[in-house]
């Protein structure tokens, strides 16, 4: 059924979107229901007549937002919902990006009316309670990375890269060394290491990997000099492996003047276990969107809090949440602060949803989310090392890494396999990253699955194999056909942009 | 993988067909086929004097980004406007339609590779 | 622990399978001196899911809240109306707790939700594209200047300094690493004077930026910064902090902007504490390869059905890397669809009468105020500064409507630590009932 509208017949409309799959609707845009606006919602407030002052700037041409009464925006919705593949509905094995539970209680928690409806600029006597969450937060939050100077500023961990980035020059600056302006970067690294750096004015130099996928001594030594201001390094780094040698990797840049910048992304292999800060790092952020289960909501948002050791604590943003004998308090200036990086003091209602989930497991328990991580990525690596090739040899942390070598020689590339697991009931894997090796794909189970959850991924992984083998190739090109959408044209979507409905 | 004779050719998998004074630039059949579906092109400015060997183009696929460098030095006096609407040109008719700019030559030149030195290149 | 599904056997039969002694030997190439031992962490003990809800409505308790106390507050958050349906909506797991949609054939309610809100926030400021969202309003501030600077090849950025404090501080901090020079207009008074913003500019300005209505609130004619913007060939930059404004002042678009940018909060989401909130970015059409952010586009699939991806991905860190437009990645997704639901439930009509009655209540403060009291001439929005004799005047004053339940505006040094400290920000919106405006003034009376 093609889905050409027809905008000058609304039967015609209504009748192509009443088609079902079974129960999965199909749904027009907001902008093609056809019927004059309902009663309008009804709302508070005061009435009365403008004055001309304002009248005269009156808007000429109404906006042309939509109306829909109240059960069809909420159909609308659902139906669109319903599209949709979340960690509720699957598993969900994104590499990299940590995709576990989100713990229902943190949502009901964080949408209490004295956490959610509170103005970021009422007095300090009159947020107490959430001040004490953000303050306990922060502390558990270095104490969890050894590095207990923490801003909660930052809204995802981009823009944590960036402050620690600012950080770090300050801190150079400081000691004189204007020159410092290199940030070295493995080729491993995600692509916002790089693009923080540039924001930060700085440049990148790229380090090339080492024949086991980690950080090259050489390499690293190779371009370490006057001009180093730090070194990025996400560890276990994107190929899932730890970098052992990084005692090592820190203390060769300390040595040549730098510091050492960590990328938090995959805190989920340590948490509980080790801690970057005892290793030599000496700022990190931290996704607590992915380590700390705040849900993704389909790209954000996130928090991406930055924990300092004693050379950056000076340099932290303001506003930085402080406490004395008898109350919380926001410190908003400092002389050599970085300033501010955000409008706020941060993403206040993700913070306290990761102060919740570390509540509940506890000192006791907080190691226990790195182990079953570990071993879950360890299995999965297990069960499907025969059958997929497996660039870097050895355990893995929390996720693992194969590529489609093996399957290329039937025709078959990664992109093949992933359009396949949808098919087989699966989200697919992070693909084609990292880029150091040919047709990557990155698994990340996290802890939360269960045992019978990944054999039946893995089984589904072997299943593909067994298919490319058996030269069954077609079945894979043209996968997926159980969705409701299949393979979309991407190429049609770039060259021509079609951003909004036109009015 | 067509490789015209008339073209000369860089290790960057760019081509330049020189004119007397004038020279048209474009990227190989290779290159096109590398990148796969084009999407955009970011031409540059008329007028825009260029260093052989200095980036002047951009060419995107979905997934993919390349510089785009000048085999010779020259100053733009050309672009090719058509690819603002039909980027496709590239992939299709990579040394003809979908040629990039045409500068007019002042001196310097990168290594430039005859077809039969770019073929060999390409199977090197 | 109630997250994780293993049990010991199932432990031990995958540590089994795997060829490992037990779990420490997955940790092996951790150095030992680095392994911490279990439970020593300086955290509190687990708590149960009872005991969190507790130590959670503890902490609520001691906040005061929107929904027991009255809200005169704003200054670039806003407390306006959210319907139940958009908490449901945005609650729904399949929204919820899906990544980024990176995988369109099974993320299409994301990317549909995604396309809506672009267009509608297009359609609200009057602008061509939208992009699906930045952080807030004073990092989309800071990207806009960046993305100016791309767009005309130029350095300089001249900042109005009735924008936002904090926008204008996290604009100049992220460009004071980057070479060019960045001027803070000064100016004086507590409004927008154009002419002042207009002398700045000179033929290395990339960009000027502006807030619409102003951080006063105050709501002034573009037109003449257009004409400025033509001649020296830079953009013109009009940044935001209620967008409700655009559903009854003509839109930054219909006045010309080239970049708009803002806090799309006041659309559905709550205040929150300062986050998380809505940046919104939108700019003409020509400019769009050099906008940041993520965005939607139309296309289709396989069968020739209609269907949504992310799309214009070049610009991004995932492939262009240091040369991307930014370092964005994770945004505010679920915003927009929180944005996208409220606006659908509203329409037109609601919108109208949410932004009516915000400027309603203003002008009926206004007009009430006692002669010890002064404020600004000319159009606002639903904003002011009213200044008191003193700050002990303002302060004796703020600390009564306190103790009423009634946060009655927000002592503009807080934000802006240059401003002398009897001024204080007032807003007002739909959530303001006449009543509400009558204890205020006879507060203001009696604390003379």
């Amino acid at each position: 059924m093609s889905h050409t509208l027809n905008h000058s017949d609304p039967n015609h409309v209504a009748q192509q979107y009443s088609s079902t799959q079974g129960i999965q609707h199909e749904e027009p845009l907001l902008f093609e229901y056809h019927h004059d606006a309902p009663e309008s919602i009804q709302l508070p407030g005061v009435e009365g007549a403008l004055s001309a002052d304002l009248t005269r700037f009156s808007r000429s041409t109404p906006a042309n937002i939509p109306s829909l009464s109240e059960p069809e925006t909420v159909r609308h919705f659902v139906r669109m919902s319903q599209w949709n593949h979340g960690i509720e509905t699957g598993f969900y094995p994104l590499g990299s990006c940590t995709m576990k539970y989100n713990p229902r209680v943190n949502e009901k928690v964080a949408n209490l009316p004295g956490l959610a409806h509170i103005h970021p600029d009422q007095p300090e006597d009159s947020v107490q309670g959430v001040l004490k969450l953000l303050y306990e937060t922060q502390g558990w939050l270095g104490e969890i990375v050894g590095l207990p100077y923490v801003t909660l500023q930052p809204a995802a961990g981009a823009h944590g890269e960036l402050t620690g980035l600012m950080m770090i020059r300050a801190c150079l600056d400081a000691r004189g060394e204007h020159q410092r302006r290199t940030v070295l970067v493995p080729d491993s690294a995600h692509g916002t290491n790089p693009a923080s750096a540039a924001l930060c004015g700085m440049h990148t130099i790229e380090l090339k990997s080492g024949a086991d996928g980690r950080i090259d001594l050489d390499e690293l030594k190779a371009h370490l000099n006057h001009e180093t201001a730090a070194l990025m390094m996400t560890n276990p780094n994107t190929a899932g492996a730890f970098e052992s040698d990084v005692k090592e990797i820190c203390q060769l840049v300390h040595d040549a003047g730098g510091l050492v910048y960590g990328d938090g992304a995959n805190l989920n292999a340590l948490v509980g276990v080790a801690r970057p800060g005892d290793m030599g790092i000496d700022c990190l952020h931290i996704n607590v969107h992915k380590t700390f289960s705040t849900p993704h909501g389909g790209g954000g948002p996130g928090a991406g809090p930055v924990a300092v050791n004693a050379t950056l604590k000076d340099y932290l943003p303001v506003p930085h949440i402080v406490k004395d004998a008898d109350a919380y308090h926001l410190k908003t200036c400092s002389d050599t602060s970085i300033g501010s990086v955000l409008g706020s003091i941060g993403q206040s209602g993700v913070l306290i949803r990761a102060n919740a989930y570390i509540a509940a497991y506890g000192r006791q328990n907080l190691h226990k989310i790195a182990e079953d991580a570990v071993l879950n990525a360890n299995y999965v690596l297990h069960r499907l090392k025969d059958a997929y090739h497996v660039p870097f040899d050895g355990i893995c942390k929390h996720e693992c890494l194969l590529t489609d070598a093996i399957q290329n020689k039937h025709g078959i590339k990664t992109l093949d396999i992933a359009k396949r697991l949808i098919d087989l009931g699966f989200h697919p894997m992070t693909i084609y990253f990292p880029l150091i090796v040919h047709g990557a794909m990155l698994i990340e189970p996290t802890e939360t699955e269960s045992r019978a959850t990944l054999d039946s991924f893995c089984d589904a992984m072997l299943e593909i194999a067994t298919q490319c083998q058996a030269g069954e190739t077609e079945l894979l090109h043209q996968a997926p056909v159980k969705p409701f959408r299949r393979r979309l044209d991407e190429t049609q979507a770039a060259r021509k942009p079609v951003l909004a409905w036109p009015t | 993988m067509t490789i015209p004779a008339d073209l000369k050719y860089t290790k960057e998998h760019e081509w330049v067909r020189i004119e007397g004074e004038k020279a048209t630039f474009g990227v190989s059949d290779h290159a096109q086929e590398a990148l796969g579906d084009i999407v955009f092109v970011e031409l540059p400015e008329v007028g825009r004097p260029l260093e052989a060997g200095e980036a002047y183009a951009v060419v995107e696929s979905v997934k993919a980004v390349s510089d785009v460098f000048a085999p010779v030095s020259g100053v733009v006096i050309e672009v090719n406007g058509a690819l603002e609407d039909a980027p496709e040109l590239v992939n299709s008719d990579c040394y003809g339609a979908g040629w990039i700019a045409k500068v007019q030559i002042a001196e310097g030149s990168v290594e430039l590779l005859s077809d039969h030195k770019y073929s060999t290149f390409l199977e090197e | 622990m109630r997250f994780l599904p293993h049990t010991d056997s199932d432990r031990s039969a995958m540590l089994d399978a795997i060829g490992v002694s037990g779990m420490r030997e997955l940790f092996v190439d951790i150095p030992a001196e680095f392994h911490i031992e279990k439970g020593s962490l300086a955290l509190a003990d687990a708590l149960s899911e009872a005991g969190i809800v507790r130590k959670f409505s503890k902490a609520a308790e001691k906040n005061r809240n929107a929904t027991n106390s009255c809200y005169f507050l704003g200054g670039g958050t806003y407390h306006h109306f959210v319907p139940a349906v958009v908490d449901y909506v945005i609650s729904r797991g399949e929204f919820l707790t899906a990544y980024t949609p990176y995988q369109p054939e099974i993320a299409q309610g994301t990317l549909q939700a995604l396309f809506e809100f672009q267009t509608m926030i297009t359609r609200l400021t009057g602008m061509d594209v939208s992009n699906a969202s930045m952080y807030e309003a004073a990092t989309a501030t800071a990207e806009a200047a960046l993305m100016a600077r791309r767009v005309s090849r130029k350095t300089k950025v001249v900042m109005a300094g009735s924008v936002n404090p904090r926008y204008r501080s996290v604009t100049a901090n992220y460009l004071s690493r980057l070479d060019g020079q960045y001027v803070d207009v000064d100016m004086g008074c507590f409004g927008t004077d154009l002419d002042k913003v207009i002398a700045a500019i000179d033929e290395h300005t990339a960009c000027v930026i502006v807030q619409y209505p102003d951080f006063y609130g105050s709501v002034y004619d573009l037109a003449p910064l257009r004409v400025a913007c033509d001649a020296a060939k830079c953009l013109m930059v009009v940044a935001f902090s209620d967008v409700s404004a655009f559903a009854l002042i003509e839109p930054p678009g219909a006045m010309g902007a080239d970049i708009t940018v803002g806090s799309g909060q006041s659309l559905g989401i709550p205040m929150a504490f300062g986050g998380p909130h809505l940046g919104l970015f939108s700019c003409k059409q020509k400019y769009v390869r050099q906008m940041p952010g993520r965005v939607c586009g139309l296309t289709t699939d396989a069968d020739g059905k209609r269907g949504f991806v992310l799309t214009l991905s070049t610009r991004e860190q995932h492939i262009r890397r240091e040369k991307a437009t930014s370092n964005i990645c994770t945004n505010q997704g679920l915003m927009c669809t929180a944005a996208a639901t409220y606006l659908a439930l509203m329409g037109d009509t609601g919108l109208a009468t949410v932004a009516h009655h915000s400027a309603a209540a203003l002008q009926s403060l206004l007009s009430q105020l006692p002669a010890h009291i002064t404020t600004t001439a000319g159009a606002h929005y639903n904003e002011t500064i009213l200044s008191f004799s003193d700050q002990s005047g303002r302060d004796r004053f703020l600390a009564a409507a306190q103790a009423k339940n009634m946060f009655a505006g927000i002592p503009l040094e807080k934000i802006d630590p240059k401003a002398d400290p009897s001024h204080l920000l007032v807003t007002t919106t739909e959530m303001i009932e006449a009543e509400d405006i009558k204890d205020y003034i006879t507060l203001l009376e009696a604390t003379k």
